[in-house]
């Protein structure tokens, strides 16, 4: 797995000039806590070259509101959609409800305090 | 512009297997637009894995995800699991672990067809392929011990091994079975009432495949050559048992049929091969290190790539898991394939897509 750090200010910049649909695979989403603040991931893999996958990450505070990478992976909005009611963090024109009903409670995979 | 309607499907509907709801919006009788809401039944598993359960553990709670394909998530998980203990497991087991994927593989295909063919009116065709089916479920319960759910893979290696009178009665049965999976394809490909149904049915492009980065059978159907087993030799080795890429080109519920009949012939000499050429090793490696750092693996499930992430932190506990079923990649296509279809079509439309909500909101 090839781990490229970035940041809140180049994540669209950054993913636009690595992804390109017919040579890349969009994956998922996935978050981890990491401290007080959680490490957001975007993975892709190659198709010419399938076995490297590619894992765009950024560390930010749990109430730092993602930018979406709808307009570059037009797939991308289930998974942001899922981390934002999973993980309740705030992805950028995402609504929670979509994983979980509305009222429902966000972030059950968050770590208890 | 006629009159405008939206119409819902479930998330409990004759017409649909899994607790998914999709609204239309019709016009003369054509769906325009859709609304898609896959996730009914989350159940935590993740953080289940996480908190309640030694990683050892976890293999068999991961099984529990899906009952169709839980052979898929026993593996991705050992094998992500191993990843973190850094070790090999034996040639054998490896072995062992696609025999029972392909078995399941065949399971999976032949409920999809039958209710495909359900779906599009054919009753009597969905009997015949539930019962040239049976077969397949039989063999998964001698080899694995359970129909379902079976805990096969674990992490090392596999729980059981294969006896030679199970090893010749798979090689028998399977010889019984090439002239039935015939039978199916001769009436999928060229039953023309079924056809006039199928083709052209819930089609998308290969650019929209690509575009929407679709996985399995459904991106395969339209042209796109994605298939996790033609791209992880370091974990199982596919091509050395036969693996063959299987595409078509149109797109539509026809062309998912009959991607998922020529797989299965796939199947069948991947299984005869494994038989075959089965070497003889252990079938597990003990360890006693714990999960460290983090590692992901993909693997092709049935319905397309599986992918698994895990975290450990030296502990029995692991730090995250986290499951990528390959229906939540198919999501976004799903809801946009509709546009342009009688409404009609659309339960035989859902049944192509093969969706597996249990694991996706597992």
């Amino acid at each position: 797995m090839n781990k490229v750090m970035t940041s809140i200010e180049n994540l669209k910049k950054d993913i636009g000039d690595f992804y390109k649909p017919g040579l890349h695979h969009f994956m998922v989403m996935n978050a981890v806590e990491v401290g007080d603040q959680i490490e957001v991931q975007w993975f892709f893999s190659d198709y010419a070259h399938p076995c490297d996958t590619t894992c765009f990450y950024t560390l930010v505070r749990p109430e730092t509101e993602i930018p979406s990478i709808k307009d570059i992976v037009a797939s991308a909005w289930v998974a942001e959609a899922e981390l934002v009611d999973l993980m309740n963090i705030k992805v950028e024109n995402t609504q929670k409800g979509f994983v979980l009903e509305p009222d429902f409670e966000s972030g059950p995979l968050r770590k208890k305090k | 512009m006629g009159r405008q309607y939206e119409i819902p499907i479930g998330a409990q509907h004759i017409s649909l297997l899994e607790p998914l709801h999709f609204k239309f919006t019709t016009e003369n009788e054509k769906i325009v637009a859709t609304e898609a809401n896959v996730y009914y039944v989350h159940r935590g598993i993740e953080q289940a894995c996480c908190s309640k359960f030694k990683f050892r553990q976890v293999s068999f709670v991961v099984g529990r995800v899906c009952g169709l394909c839980s052979i898929s998530h026993t593996t991705a998980y050992s094998q992500v699991a191993e990843k973190l203990l850094k070790i090999e497991i034996p040639l054998r087991a490896k072995y062992l672990r696609m025999l029972v994927i392909e078995l399941d593989r065949i399971h999976s295909h032949l409920l999809c067809l039958s209710h495909v063919a359900e779906n599009s009116g054919f009753e009597a065709l969905f009997m015949k392929t539930m019962q040239y089916r049976e077969f397949s479920m039989e063999l998964l319960e001698a080899v694995c011990g359970n129909r379902i759910q079976y805990d096969f893979s674990i992490v090392g290696g596999v729980a059981r091994d294969l006896k030679p009178q199970v090893a010749q009665s798979i090689l028998e049965r399977l010889k019984k079975f090439i002239p039935q999976l015939d039978e199916l394809m001769d009436i999928y490909k060229n039953n023309w009432t079924l056809s006039l149904k199928n083709k052209g049915a819930g089609a998308i492009t290969k650019e929209d495949a690509m575009r929407l980065n679709v996985v399995g059978p459904f991106a395969r159907a339209a042209g796109l050559a994605i298939d996790v087993r033609n791209e992880t030799e370091d974990l199982l080795p596919w091509k050395e048992v036969g693996f063959e890429m299987i595409t078509e080109t149109s797109g539509d519920v026809y062309a998912r049929n009959m991607v998922r009949l020529r797989e299965l012939y796939v199947s069948i000499r991947i299984i005869e091969n494994i038989i075959n050429g089965l070497p003889e090793s252990a079938l597990i490696t003990e360890t006693k290190a714990f999960p460290d750092g983090e590692a992901t693996v993909r693997l092709e499930a049935p319905r397309g790539e599986l992918f698994y992430y895990a975290k450990g932190n030296k502990t029995q506990i692991l730090e995250r898991l986290k499951i990528k079923a390959p229906t939540f990649s198919n999501v976004a296509a799903m809801a946009e394939a509709f546009t342009g279809n009688e409404y009609g079509s659309a339960p035989a439309i859902i049944a192509s897509y093969d969706p597996c909500l249990s694991c996706t909101a597992r």
